[in-house]
């Protein structure tokens, strides 16, 4: 059984990983923000008595249905109130702008050089925004496969698919950001 | 052939993918102040709220057993033996008050019977109690 200092340690490990991939599912940080948090509570919640190795795997599972959750509410909210949201501004669902990802961000390194730093933080931010135009399953398996560096069958078993499905999403998904970054010119 | 190309093809994937990972791995880190709070205060509230499992304490125990023999859970630990122990003296009541109940009725019919064989083996016939003569006859002698 996880102690309490086990299981804090844990979810520190995983929750600014956790909430960049929901930040790149969702594109809605508060929203990010909120899953995490709600994915946090169920883990600890009920699953708070369960051994430290079996953590990683129900925090993927409990973050993607979490995730999927959202994305559940909001559709049934859009179909809800689809004629007040035809008159507010284009926002963040259909017409997703990529300049919006391009937001100057302080960079407060001083070990490299400040041309270096833009770099980086420029190939950052080009990463994220193909990763975030990958289709969802892509998106998803290529997280849990790469990010989490969760085996096929770890990745298949959070997904609840097979293991050639995740193979065919996460090298669809790797040929897909090798050709967008190409073609912006971006190498790493 | 084919195969050692596709394993290639995999290594090749696989590297570049972690590359990719590895850049996204730095971005998570350099999140921004208020978003690290905010998440270091969901984990403190979720540690705050962390399940632990139920121990089997003296106290727990003497609570649970007024109501022990009202519950049929599986989790209470009852085995068949000792479900089998619960439901044997409700055998036992239903089958001696079925018991009681034949032996009263077979009293009963004896009672009668010996009523019946009585009047029957008596020097007076049983037609006589129809005859309204003898009825009269007997209402003027008492």
């Amino acid at each position: 059984m996880a102690t309490e200092q086990e299981l804090s340690d844990f979810l520190k490990s995983v929750e600014k990983r956790a909430f960049k991939r929901s930040v790149y599912h969702t594109r809605d940080e508060e929203a990010a923000l909120d899953i995490v948090q709600d994915s946090m509570m169920k883990l600890a919640h009920s699953y708070g008595d369960k051994p430290t190795a079996e953590l990683p795997m129900l925090f993927q599972r409990i973050l993607s249905n979490t995730t999927l959750d959202w994305f559940r509410r909001r559709k049934t909210r859009n179909a809800l109130f689809s004629n007040m949201s035809d008159f507010e501004s284009a926002g963040e669902d259909g017409d997703f702008d990529i300049l919006e990802t391009l937001e100057l961000q302080t960079d407060s390194e001083g070990t490299e050089s400040a041309q270096d730093a833009t770099e980086r933080a420029q190939v950052l931010r080009e990463i994220e925004v193909e990763v975030k135009l990958l289709p969802g399953r892509q998106r998803e398996a290529f997280l849990l496969r790469y990010w989490e560096e969760m085996d096929v069958a770890e990745t298949a078993l959070a997904m609840g698919c097979s293991e050639g499905s995740v193979k065919t999403h996460c090298s669809r998904a790797v040929a897909a950001l090798s050709k967008a970054l190409g073609a912006k010119g971006l190498k790493l | 052939m084919t195969n050692s190309l596709q394993n290639r093809q995999d290594i090749l994937q696989d590297r570049f993918a972690l590359k990719l990972t590895a850049r996204l791995s730095g971005g998570a880190a350099d999140l921004p102040y208020d978003i690290s709070e905010r998440l270091r205060a969901a984990r403190a509230q979720a540690v705050a709220k962390r399940k632990v499992a139920k121990l089997q304490t003296a106290g727990s125990v003497v609570g649970n057993g007024s109501s022990a023999a009202l519950s049929w859970g599986a989790s209470d630990g009852i085995g068949f033996w000792g479900r089998l122990g619960t439901v044997l003296p409700l055998v036992a009541l239903v089958v001696g008050m079925l018991t009681i109940n034949s032996v009263q009725n077979d009293n009963r019919a004896q009672e009668i019977a010996e009523v019946d064989a009585a009047l029957l083996i008596d020097d007076l016939p049983p037609a006589a109690f129809s005859d309204p003569g003898f009825v009269q006859f007997l209402k003027t002698n008492r």
